[in-house]
């Protein structure tokens, strides 16, 4: 080195300038440093060179194949990858230094995956700094990064975090390895995010393409059977909302679980359309939910739509289109069997037979209301992504038909996503989803009706004239069909709601971010309705009485509007800290949050004395009426605000050891000042069993969990504002003569210590994946305990009849969740199977505490009891029918029973039948709530089987115990007791047998079922048959949904309401769920 | 350098600090008091002055009498279906075992319409209580003590017309007086003997009679509650309890208080013309017009309604009149065919001359309860929610005193009650003077007979049949002879304390002799 300095003054001496580029080189060399290369030409030619030793690129190893060249040409491809320059200088002096304008070096890329396909969406980052970008549509990138040396990070959600050392490359081939399947994906938390890896709680996700693929308007529907632990009662109403609920009943009141829709609180999502859904999560465990305090004891369901993912530019495109039907009729007796019924009936009674001369027809009413309804669902969105900013839109339509005629439930979804990155640190963003929706409701008693209506009476004469009911129920049952038509499409129901968020996110110190976020959510909906003229009525001459037609000439139309507002205000303030140390990991976050609910509205109807409006919409409004003719309307509001402080922190060793805390204080205006703020909060502890030493000789599991958590929450949901207060209702009147003066009496009997319930409980779970990850799963034990629980009793008739909330007792909820999955790849074979399963059983540890009474529901047919289940079904068993006067001599009997009644069991071996033999028949909550899923695919095909079920629980079938006229029969009474011998089961047809209606286990039926929830068959058309067009991806598909039900309920589906923990599982003619057929496509540009 | 990103940092951390400060301060203090919006609370409502202080919470008990559970389907089957006046009607098994039951006996203890009467009566019970607890305690009007004590009269009327409803249909029954402040822990009382619920009515008609006054504003407060009221209820309560001198002298207080006469026609008493006469002593008030054909009415008339088609559709044609009643009046006594209407034959013609059709299910129908056709017309209705429902009249009070007089005995009280019975004949002969002869008898035991049976045509098909045959003795002997055998003297004078209030109660409440648990 000394003599190439020597040599370098030497050379200074010399003057410019030679030609060089004479002498020819020929030179083959293999990874070699450069400083090497340079003296090897030295060697081979007369050339020499000048550099500092100190240049860092002299070391870069380069490989070079250079025959018969000359030294520039040479030169060039050695400096080529390098920050270097040359400079000749004469006398065959070369100078080799660094060139400023070579500082950045531009290095392109590739990002694929195990199975070589492309990953667009990849970030790539430079290590230590904020260089960053992100992979195209084909995978590629490419950046600028300050030196060849540096170390790029490449990460994507679903892949293994990358680090390459960069090495002077220019040009890179990245393969990247798909995540330890879903271990290293992140779940949306309260207020944030957490590694799966990292939870101490129980949380599923939930894909959006599993929401989407199901022919469901209300994305809520589509989670049944896919979350252990989570219930889900359908309803068959066009766009109606179904009965959610988490880990059983906590409370006797309100049950219903806690949205989060990207942030805002919400009571339901029926303003999401499910195309719009990237997961969601449902978090079910106290110490999961602490952070949402008064308002998460229910559960939290966590929702988050779609956004546009880095360097993407998409737009997508789904629709399906399906035919619902009724599968399952309720099974009734024809007109001959109503006769056959009927008579003997009458005849039981020693009443005189009917006179059937003029009702000679066979109705089947249930077919004259139900229809095949149509369902289509579509979805387009646009996304589009850039270094600065990301923006997604979408468009959303949805039509439900229902199958009940003339319900109809339309929704159209509008949504606006844009984020921009104003500078490295600093972002800003907002949403906003427009929706509107319009509703053509019918009565649905129109169903009860059908139910009840005798068959044998005609439909109708002509388009404006149909029969009555015969006498025994003209009074109470409508001709159904005139019913249905009468009332078609007269009422519109629309309404509007805008929901949007703006928010600013600022960096401070790389650790910390600062997030501020604030929310509307201003709903609209109206009411136009119409009271028609009533058809005429054909009454069939009964007794030799004529037939004659009638018309209720008193009737007037009339016209209603009713308008409503609702707005709802939040705002999120939160500072999360991020720190890596050596191994640890820790998230803080501490926040502030305030929520404000208030609703108006207002209405008004008239009727018109004189002239009758037209049926058609453009003449229902309030003004069509003079008003001078009768009027009534209605005005009112609701304001509740709540307001809370929390914080958590996540922190992890070695990704060994997890602790997560989190604290939430709370306030909330529906309260009284001392029982306004409260504290929740939990804490969890896991530990990964498979990152020890010790552990990783066991090659066959790959990842181990132990968790453990214990969370404290409030429940005060669904609790009307201002209940401490004493509410009057100025509603009912004194009146004298003819004139009217107003009253005052209570609403209902304030209890001013009304205070939330208080959730508290513990998780214990295990997470293991197995078999080089093919093997999933996921088991969890929790015991729960609500304490205080608020009930909406109705005090006995000695305190007045009055609803009272109050806070009661405590109720225990204990359970176990078990997911299993299997997924494997054979060849071009793939497939995956998964199951889960919940048990939960429910106890009410004490009730009463502060209460004398029992709480009933349903007439007494609920109970809810220390010992047992809430709500459960409480009389008398039966154990068969009196046969002959020997059986009433031999068995215990009640006071008036007779031959032919259902004789129960004598619990207590007194020998009587009496109140004190009625004792526990089941539980309305299935105990077991189980799901599975297969997917099989091969190639571009796949199939999807999802069935559902429940197990374990009974049904009340109420529609049957309805006395108060003679209503159709079920085909169940077709078998009768009609003699000794003739039935076991089922009692004489006499309704004045009154110990038949008493509640027993007559009228329970088994409400287990299994329902296939889905068999969808698609295909993933191959791409090379639309390369010419830009499609990226195209799918169809054709699915069934609720296909076959195995169940032995007897009503439209085997699910009963479980609204009312108090008085649930009661089947009155419940709306069907219907079976739904589509097909469906799925294209991407 | 390094000191500069720190106080870049430190401004931003400011600026967030700032804009949460500002957010905190905009909704600090009263974020979280929010008041009820558009509702009132006991403390805010404002209480109007100009029909007396006390007037918003009596006119919810009065609201409270035109409820269903109150003066409907429950309490025509327990005071009509149950006696031998009428049956159940309808078609024969419209109401299934629990209507059934009234009709035939025995009633169930799950029977539906004995939990509605339970609920009705102490719901009416409770909004006197209420309203007694604002009189003596609340502080939010200035009242003089004659308008407190008559407003506590008015409340503990009704209180005591709930309970003797009470006392009359299941015997033992919880004593509630007062308003309980942690209901659900304070109110599951166990019953009272009848004997101290009787004292206990008796105190509250006592005050009432002595606090309410004769007349009201007629303008105003047509069928308000007054002295009469109270003394004619007390009367009954009497005479329920066979305290004969007692009974004679306080119907007598009423028949002196020159409020109440006999001179409204027998057939106008009915009518909607008829309402709030001379002859009303307690009417519940009912109303209705074409905007609001319910809310300020009773469902009543309708549930004896006709049971018909088209204009004929009136109601539910519960409670028909029975052939025994039909063929117990003398002979010529116009008071049938008021209280009938026919169905078939000639004389199927209304009060307002519409001839009814021919096919209904039922032969006769409680004419007492038609509408007018008037009416019907101008309120848009058949349903007849603006019955009023004639709870005492007048010609029941001048029987009570004839019947506590005959019993009392001695020629002049019998004197004085065959005097009092012929002024009850007098009207009902409307001036036809071949009818319903005068009662000449002085033989005690011949007058009561006669009392008896004037008393049946007089109030049939009105509420005090079930109630007579019970305290006459006479139930089980009259009720089998109309084929109503089921019914037995040490059951079936009560009804069942409903199974439902039973278990609510954690059997604090007890069964009634003779049902079963």
């Amino acid at each position: 080195m000394k003599l190439t300095l020597a040599l370098i003054l030497m050379c200074m001496l010399y003057l410019p300038v030679e030609i060089i580029g004479q002498e020819r080189i020929n030179l083959q060399v293999k990874k070699m440093p450069i400083a090497e290369v340079l003296a090897s030409i030295e060697q081979q030619t007369g050339y020499r060179f000048l550099y500092s030793d100190d240049l860092p690129a002299l070391k870069n190893k380069i490989t070079l194949n250079a025959k018969n060249a000359n030294i520039n040409q040479v030169l060039e491809e050695l400096v080529m990858h390098t920050p270097l320059t040359f400079n000749s200088l004469p006398d065959k002096l070369i100078v080799i230094k660094e060139d400023p304008a070579k500082k950045d070096i531009k290095v392109t890329g590739l990002v694929y995956n195990e199975k070589g396909i492309p990953i667009p969406g990849v970030s790539v980052q430079v290590k230590n700094t904020t260089i960053g970008t992100a992979t195209d549509s084909v995978g590629r990138f490419s950046l600028i990064v300050p030196d060849g040396n540096v170390v790029l990070i490449f990460t994507s959600i679903g892949y293994n975090y990358k680090e390459e050392a960069l090495n002077n490359r220019r040009d890179l081939n990245i393969s990247l390895v798909t995540a330890a399947q879903s271990l290293e994906k992140v779940v949306v938390i309260g207020y944030g995010t957490q590694r799966k890896r990292d939870l101490t709680g129980t949380i599923t996700s939930i894909g959006g393409d599993d929401i989407a693929k199901m022919p469901n308007t209300n994305p809520i529907s589509s989670l049944q059977g896919k979350v252990a632990g989570l219930t889900i009662v359908n309803s068959g109403r066009a766009g109606a909302a179904p009965t959610v609920r988490i880990r059983g009943v906590n409370s006797t009141g309100n049950s219903d679980p806690l949205y989060v829709v990207d942030g805002v609180f919400q009571t339901n999502i029926d303003y999401l359309n499910p195309g719009d859904i990237e997961s969601i999560e449902v978090l079910r465990d106290p110490s999961s939910i602490a952070i949402f305090g008064l308002q998460g004891g229910n559960g939290v369901i966590i929702v988050t739509t779609k956004r546009a993912a880095k360097g993407q530019t998409r737009v997508s495109f789904q629709s399906s289109v399906g035919i619902q039907k009724v599968v399952n009729k309720i099974k009734l007796t024809d007109a001959e069997g109503f006769k056959k019924l009927y008579d003997m009936q009458l005849q039981n009674l020693n009443a005189p037979a009917f006179d059937y001369t003029n009702y000679t027809a066979n109705t089947d009413w249930q077919d004259l209301i139900f229809q095949h309804a149509r369902i289509n669902n579509n979805t387009l969105t646009v996304a589009n992504s850039s270094e600065k900013s990301a923006t997604l839109f979408s468009l959303g339509y949805n039509v439900q038909e229902g199958v009940l005629k003339y319900d109809k439930y339309k929704k159209l979804i509008v949504r606006l996503n844009q984020e921009l990155r104003i500078t490295d640190n600093i972002k800003i963003g907002g949403d906003v989803t427009g929706f509107y929706w319009k509703e053509d409701a019918p009565t649905t008693d129109v169903i009860s009706y059908a139910l009840r209506a005798a068959p044998i009476v005609p439909v109708q004469a002509d388009e404006d004239l149909y029969y009555s009911m015969p006498s025994f129920q003209r009074a109470q049952i409508a001709n159904p069909v005139a019913r249905i038509n009468q009332f078609k499409n007269n009422v519109i129901r629309d309404g509007y709601r805008a929901v949007g968020n703006i928010f600013a996110e600022t960096k401070i110190l790389r650790t910390f971010t600062w997030r501020s976020s604030f929310y509307a959510d201003l709903g609209f909906d109206n009411l136009r309705g119409y009271t028609p003229l009533p058809y005429r009525y054909i009454n069939l001459g009964e007794k030799g009485g004529a037939t004659d037609t009638t018309f209720n000439n008193l009737a007037r139309t009339s016209v209603t509007q009713e308008q409503v507002q609702t707005r709802k205000f939040q705002q999120d303030h939160t500072l999360t800290l991020f720190k890596k140390v050596n191994k640890q990991h820790i998230t803080g976050l501490v926040g502030f949050t305030t929520l404000f609910i208030g609703s108006t509205r207002v209405g008004g109807s008239r009727t018109d004395t004189i002239l009758n409006i037209p049926r058609d919409p453009d003449f229902w409004y309030l003004d069509i009426v003079n008003p001078n003719n009768p009027l009534s309307n209605l005005g009112n509001g609701t304001e509740e605000a709540f307001m809370s402080f929390f914080a958590r922190v996540n922190y992890s060793y070695a990704n060994k050891y997890l602790l997560n805390l989190s604290y939430r204080r709370d306030g909330s205006s529906k309260f009284s000042k001392a029982n306004r703020w409260g504290n929740f909060g939990s804490i969890g502890l896991g530990w990964v069993l498979s990152e020890e030493a010790f552990f990783k000789k066991i090659s066959s599991i790959d990842f181990l969990k132990l968790r453990g958590a214990w969370g404290t929450v409030g429940s005060g949901m669904g609790l009307p504002p201002h209940l401490y207060l004493p509410g009057v209702t100025i509603r009912s009147s004194g009146v004298f003569g003819d004139r009217v003066y107003p009253s005052v009496t209570p609403e209902y009997v304030p209890d001013p210590n009304l205070h939330w319930e208080v959730v508290r409980g513990i998780d214990v779970g295990i997470d293991a994946r197995l078999l080089n990850n093919r093997l999933s799963s996921e088991i969890t034990f929790y015991d729960r305990t609500t304490k205080d629980i608020i009930t909406n009793i109705t005090l006995p008739g000695t305190a007045g009849n009055y609803t009272y909330k109050t806070n009661l007792g405590t109720i225990a909820n204990k359970g176990l969740e078990v997911t299993i999955g299997w997924r494997d790849k054979v060849g071009d074979f793939r497939y995956g199977i998964s199951a889960n399963y919940s048990y939960n059983k429910n106890k009410v540890t004490s009730i009463g505490d502060n209460i004398n009474f029992e709480i009933l529901g349903n007439n007494g047919a609920n109970r809810t009891a220390t010992g047992l289940s809430i709500g459960y079904f409480y009389g008398y068993r039966q154990i068969g029918i009196y046969q002959t006067a020997s059986d009433l001599e031999r068995m215990p009997v009640l006071p008036t029973s007779r031959v032919g009644d259902i004789a129960f069991e004598d619990v207590n071996n007194d020998g009587l039948i009496d109140s004190d033999d009625r004792v526990y028949l089941g539980t309305p909550f299935p105990p077991h709530n189980f799901g599975g899923a297969l997917n099989v695919g091969y190639k571009g095909l796949d199939v999807l089987v999802e069935a559902q079920g429940v197990a374990g629980n009974k049904v009340y079938v109420q529609r049957r115990t309805a006395t108060f006229a003679i209503l159709n029969y079920e085909v169940n009474r077709l078998n009768a007791w009609n003699g000794p011998g003739s039935s076991n089961v089922e009692p004489i047809l006499d309704a004045s047998r009154g110990n038949n209606y008493l509640f027993s286990s007559y009228f329970l039926e088994r409400g287990d079922y299994l329902r296939v929830r889905m068999l969808q068959i698609g295909y993933n058309i191959p791409q090379k048959l639309f390369q010419k067009a830009t499609i990226k991806q195209l799918r169809v598909y054709i699915s069934g949904q609720n296909i076959v039900t195995f169940s032995k309920t007897t009503g439209y589906t085997p699910e009963a309401p479980l609204g009312d923990p108090i008085a649930a599982g009661a089947d009155n003619g419940l709306y069907p769920v219907p079976a739904v057929y589509s097909v469906g496509l799925n294209v991407a540009f | 350098m390094k000191s500069y990103i720190t106080y870049t940092c430190f401004l931003k951390l400011m600026m967030c600090l700032l804009v949460t400060s500002l957010v905190c301060a905009g909704c600090k203090k009263g974020f979280l008091d929010r008041n009820p919006q558009g509702k009132y609370t006991s403390d805010t409502y404002p209480y109007p002055s100009g029909t007396g202080p006390y007037d918003t919470y009596l006119f919810a008990i009065y609201a409270e009498l035109r409820s269903f559970n109150v003066h409907s389907q429950a309490f025509i089957c327990a005071t009509g279906i149950r006696s031998d006046d009428g049956d159940k009607g309808s078609t024969p098994s419209d109401g299934g075992a629990d209507a059934i039951d009234m009709d035939n006996f025995p009633v169930q203890p799950n029977n539906i319409f004995v939990n509605t009467l339970w609920v009705g009566y102490y719901n009416l019970i409770n909004k006197a209580n209420i309203a007694i607890s604002q009189i003596r305690n609340s502080n939010t009007v200035n009242a003089s003590e004659e308008i407190k004590k008559q407003s506590e009269g008015e409340a503990r009327f009704l209180r005591a017309y709930g309970y003797f409803m009470l006392v009359r249909l299941f015997g033992r029954v919880p004593l509630i007086d007062q308003v309980f402040d942690d209901p659900a822990a304070q109110s599951n009382v166990p019953q009272s003997s009848p004997e101290l619920i009787y004292a206990f009515i008796e105190e509250d008609l006592k005050f009432a009679a002595q606090h309410l006054p004769l007349t009201w504003d007629a303008e105003k407060f047509p069928g308000r509650l007054t002295k009469g009221a109270a003394n004619g209820l007390l009367a009954k309560v009497y005479l329920t309890q066979k305290k004969w001198a007692q009974a004679m002298a306080t119907a007598d207080l009423v028949m002196k208080s020159g409020q109440y006469n006999l001179n409204t026609p027998y057939d106008k008493i009915f009518t909607e013309e008829g309402e709030n006469s001379s002859e009303s002593v307690f009417e519940v008030q009912a109303t209705a017009s074409f905007v609001t054909p319910t809310a300020n009415g009773v469902q009543y008339a309708s549930i004896m309604g006709v049971r018909g088609t088209g204009n004929w559709d009136m109601g539910w044609g519960w409670y028909t009149p029975s052939r025994n009643l039909d063929t117990s009046y003398e002979a010529g006594d116009p008071r049938r065919r008021r209280t009938i209407l026919y169905t078939t034959g000639d004389s199927a013609i209304s009060l307002y001359g519409e001839i009814l059709p021919a096919g209904l299910p039922n032969l006769m129908y409680n004419h007492k309860v038609l509408t007018s056709p008037v009416m019907r017309r101008t309120v848009g209705s058949l349903s007849g929610n603006w019955m009023n429902i004639r709870i005492l009249r007048y010609a029941d009070v001048v029987l009570m005193y004839a019947e506590a007089a005959n019993e009392l005995g001695g020629a002049a009280n019998i004197a004085a009650a065959r005097t009092a019975l012929n002024t009850v004949r007098t009207r009902a002969r409307g001036g036809n003077n071949s009818i319903l002869p005068d009662i000449t008898t002085d033989n005690q035991a011949e007058l009561r007979e006669a009392i008896r049976r004037e008393r049946r045509a007089e109030l049939a098909m009105e509420h005090d049949r079930f109630f007579d045959l019970v305290r006459w003795g006479i139930a089980e002997q009259t009720l089998h002879a109309v084929g109503k055998t089921n019914f037995r003297n040490d059951r079936d004078v009560l009804l069942p304390i409903p199974r439902t209030q039973i278990d609510l109660s954690k059997n604090v409440l007890t069964q009634n002799p003779g049902y079963p648990n």
